[in-house]
């Protein structure tokens, strides 16, 4: 049976931290500056090239390459400037102890500079990429920096959480649990009751399950994505598991995109490469749906075809099929059971999503499909 | 010893694709990288060509599909003039067999192997037949799948659909799918060598969709299509005894003589009358025993002195006239070896007009103009075309370079190195074009460090033969007279440069720099102000002092300059 492991990291979250950091950079380019040097800042590199798969970590992360963004070079004297002001911004936010959306951010720092026709910011296009770049720089989380993303995705489950003044039971705030803020660094964990948590792929499945009373009758927290997981869905699962030692087991459609939305929540992503050793889980398991349940369970008339040309057709492969065979070639989904599943989705050029199961019954999936599996430990890697 | 029979037991005919294997190299398919680019410069080659025969501004687009690992799908598609049905197979199909393979006509392509041997590739790494969509602008579009049948050296069609054109579209796709090649953004990869074809062809509209989806658009910067080269006929200081032999064989002439004047540019009548006394007094010299006075005359031949030494030998002179003659009046398909090797010393000898150049295709100076400023947006450029030359003697060529410094440039020296327009991307350091470059003193033209300048040079060779230092085709050899073209090419568009670099428009810019660097002063002071805890005011004077230093050396350098060309002068 799965239960609670014991904690491997420590609740992290220290506004001092990044503050200190904000204010040596600070400091750094003001020492460059009185001794007549040069300012600049070194900015690791972004995009595929300086991405790497950790086989030791298993997450993707991100090399070591670097830009050098100086002030006396005028193609970079603008971005130099605009990285001071986001930085000053960010260090107004935390020691106020406020949040700011990224839009917020682009229209505080956003005015005409004296003298000249020129905005600071034309437009959120670029001070999107300027706070990305202080992430990287600085080795902090965006939300650290109290800048939250979209919020999207929500929980469900007997635990019972701290956010700011108020306490309250994930499972006593009506059907819909508590939504997942665009950051969540500062909440605290102050019970947990629950065995391990469910990460469900559409909030419609995640309904049917809290209807079902599943995560009462199976002592467990479920977090559903809604798509695919934002970033604060991502960092709650990986504070979940490091912090609190809850074991993550993740349901998503039986498609190339639930497969992604898998391979993000556990490897991290390419674009945010820099972030994986704080959003990836690698730890995480895959109960469903798979190609084996179509056989097992029956499902085989409630399937869909994969869209796309196939490999062995003229033109292909593309659409599904395309994207499997990508998904093959991860390094994380190269052994034995994911290649065998993956097979069988271009054999059969189908795919399946969690509601064919209500084919067999409205409770079938809280009642049979999830308990048994996950009793008997039939999950992917 | 081993028995003949034994050592012949291996020994097998080779086919054409089998040799194609062992030599991939020859044709440019050699690493995973350069396979891929040279797949897609045969297709981009062949569209441009048969854009510029007939006339249309090109607009070629160029899809690489990633299939799965090392294995892709690189489509082309051009709006070009398309190709007929029955010369589909010709085309993609039969190695060796191009339109240009025995022309002395300068040209993009390799001998005729360029797309067939893309489609040999394809096949042979792939397995798949080479899609092609084509039509000519009339009522159908064919779609045709292509394979070369190997061992009959021929082009097959596996498989032919017929669409109605609807539309009206006229254009050539082809689809190749190639595996053990790899997508790399290096400077031996497809962007790159796209990129530098963009340069190169101002009047071309490129485009690349690349394995992640992200298109990049080389836009057109030039409405004036080049024309088309023209043949031109060899002549006779570039020929060797092989050209002369062959040609021979080929001719539709029925004397030597005829066959002389018709296929070769500068040989006339009163020539072939030269000619003949220079072999008549070849062989007289070949005749005596002792080397000190062959010497001594083959020296006095090179003199001109020719008339003389046939005066030397009298009545035999005489005779030996006479069975040259005889011989320009023999069939040339009865030419020896010998002969030929002959004719050939004696045009060694010879002196005839410098080759014709209105073969020669140069890209032009503002063209050249257009397309390092379309593709790279530099502060400055120039370009120099010089008049044609020759080199070993006979054979013309023709050397540009365009200059193109600072604006959106890196700060690192790049040499985009083209011959007959197309870039060459592999063995840069063993080209001429890269030790001419390298031997130019950029100090003297107020270029510091040439390694860190943000300077781009475009070296473009243009020749009928353009002398390979390999069957790669990537670098050019080191023949002296193509070296002392570059240089004074390069020198004399760095002289611009200098011009530029010391004049007003450097000092305009220098200003302008300074006002940019300025602007952003204040909104730094504030933030790093809130940042560190120091004074704004404070904040704000070490930036401005840290401006004015810079500005101050910079015009320090400036001002010397001028000084020193002022000494120079004086």
């Amino acid at each position: 049976m799965l239960k609670r492991e014991k904690p491997k990291e420590r609740f992290g979250y220290d506004p001092q931290k990044v503050l200190r950091k904000l204010e040596e950079l600070g400091k750094e380019i003001l020492e460059e500056v009185k001794q007549g040097k040069n300012p600049y800042f070194d900015i690791p590199t972004r995009g595929l090239n300086n991405v790497y798969f950790d086989e030791v970590k298993r997450v993707i992360r991100m090399g070591d390459k670097l830009s050098r963004r100086y002030f006396l070079n005028v193609a970079h004297a603008r971005k130099f400037m605009q990285t001071l002001l986001i930085a000053a911004y960010v260090k107004r936010l935390v020691s106020e102890g406020k949040h700011a959306s990224l839009r917020e951010a682009y229209y505080a720092n956003k005015h005409t500079i004296p003298g000249t026709k020129e905005n600071t910011f034309e437009d959120q296009s670029e001070s999107d990429p300027v706070i990305e770049d202080l992430e990287r720089m600085l080795g902090v989380l965006r939300e650290e920096m109290h800048l939250t993303a979209d919020r999207r995705g929500y929980v469900y489950g007997d635990i019972t959480i701290r956010d700011g003044e108020d306490e309250f039971n994930t499972s006593k705030l009506g059907m819909g649990g508590w939504a997942v803020p665009g950051t969540v660094e500062h909440i605290q964990f102050v019970d947990i009751n629950v065995d391990y948590a469910l990460v469900v792929e559409t909030a419609a499945m995640a309904d049917r399950l809290i209807e079902e009373k599943f995560p009462k009758r199976e002592r467990a927290l479920i977090i559903a994505t809604q798509g695919q997981a934002s970033r604060g869905v991502r960092r709650l699962i990986h504070r979940l598991h490091y912090e609190e030692g809850l074991p993550i087991i993740v349901f998503t459609d039986g498609d190339p995109y639930g497969w992604y939305i898998y391979s993000t929540i556990k490897q991290g992503s390419i674009n945010l490469a820099y972030l994986s050793e704080k959003l990836a889980t690698p730890e995480a398991k895959f109960v469903g749906m798979t190609m084996d349940d179509i056989k097992k369970y029956g499902l085989e008339n409630v399937t869909e075809k994969l869209k796309g040309i196939p490999p062995n057709k003229k033109g292909g492969p593309t659409g599904d099929y395309k994207r499997i065979i990508e998904e093959m070639n991860y390094p994380w989904f190269k052994n034995k059971e994911w290649q065998r599943q993956l097979k069988l989705a271009l054999e059969w050029g189908v795919r399946i999503e969690q509601q064919a199961l209500a084919n067999k019954s409205l409770e079938f999936v809280a009642k049979k499909y999830l308990p048994e599996k996950i009793a008997n430990e039939e999950l992917l890697p | 010893m081993a028995k003949a029979k034994e050592l012949f037991k291996e020994f097998k005919i080779q086919s054409v694709s089998e040799f194609f294997r062992r030599n991939a190299a020859m044709l440019g398919y050699t690493g995973k990288i350069r396979s891929l680019t040279t797949v897609v410069h045969e297709a981009v080659t062949n569209s441009l060509d048969a854009c510029e025969e007939a006339g249309i501004l090109p607009y070629v687009r160029v899809e690489i599909e990633e299939l799965g690992r090392e294995h892709y799908k690189i489509i082309v598609e051009d709006n070009g003039p398309g190709i007929p049905e029955k010369f589909i197979t010709h085309v993609f199909g039969k190695m060796l067999a191009g339109t240009k393979a025995h022309r002395n006509i300068q040209s993009r392509g390799q001998q005729g192997i360029g797309i067939s041997g893309a489609v040999m590739f394809a096949q042979i790494t792939s397995g798949k037949a080479t899609r092609v969509i084509t039509s000519t602008g009339g009522d159908e579009i064919i779609e045709a799948w292509v394979k070369i049948d190997v061992e009959k050296n021929e082009g097959k069609i596996v498989k032919k659909i017929k669409h109605k054109n609807t539309t009206g579209w006229r254009g050539t796709r082809i689809e190749l799918e190639v595996k053990n090649v790899k997508y790399v953004r290096s400077k031996q990869g497809v962007f790159w060598y796209l990129k530098l074809t963009a340069i190169a062809n101002p009047h071309a509209h490129i485009e690349l969709i690349e394995p992640d989806g992200k298109l990049i658009v080389f836009p057109r910067s030039s409405e004036e299509i080049p024309k088309p080269p023209v043949e031109m006929k060899p002549h006779p200081k570039g020929v060797m005894t092989d050209d002369v032999y062959r040609m021979a064989k080929k001719t539709r002439k029925n004397t030597v003589k005829r066959f002389l004047i018709s296929e070769f540019s500068r040989i006339s009548d009163k020539k072939i009358d030269e000619l003949i006394k220079y072999i008549a007094a070849i062989r007289l010299i070949n005749s005596e025993e002792d080397k000190k006075i062959k010497d001594e005359l083959f020296e006095r031949l090179a003199k001109g002195e020719v008339d003389l030494i046939l005066r030397r030998y009298g009545r035999r002179a005489k005779k030996v006239i006479k069975e040259v003659q005889n011989l320009m009046e023999k069939p040339p398909e009865k030419l020896s070896w010998h002969e030929a090797e002959e004719i050939v010393e004696a045009f060694k000898y010879m002196k005839f007009l410098a080759p014709p150049t209105h073969g020669l295709r140069p890209i032009g100076e503002e063209n050249i103009v257009k397309g390092l400023t379309g593709i790279l947006k530099p502060e400055f450029v120039t370009a120099v075309t010089r008049p044609p030359k020759v080199y070993r003697g006979g054979i013309p060529f023709q050397v540009e370079v365009g200059l193109a410094y600072g604006g959106e440039l890196e700060s690192s020296f790049n040499l985009l190195r083209y011959a007959n327009r197309v870039p060459l991307l592999f063995d840069a350091g063993a080209c001429v074009t890269t030790m001419a470059a390298r031997s130019v003193d950029w100090k003297r033209y107020k270029v510091e460090d040439l390694d860190r300048a943000p300077l781009t040079l475009l070296i473009n060779v243009i020749s009928v033969h353009v002398p390979y230092t390999s069957t790669g085709k990537q670098s050019i050899a080191n023949e002296d007279e193509i070296y002392e073209e570059i240089r004074l090419a390069i020198m004399e568009a760095a002289r611009r440069l200098q011009t530029y670099l010391s004049g007003k428009h450097r000092r305009l810019y220098q200003v302008k720099r300074k006002k940019t660097l300025q602007k952003y002063v204040p909104e730094i002071a504030r933030a790093l102000s809130i940042l560190t805890g120091e004074p704004e005011e404070k904040i704000k004077e070490y930036f401005i002092s840290l401006i004015e230093k810079k500005f101050e050396s910079v015009e320090e350098a400036l001002e010397q300059s001028v000084e020193v060309e002022a000494d120079a002068e004086a």
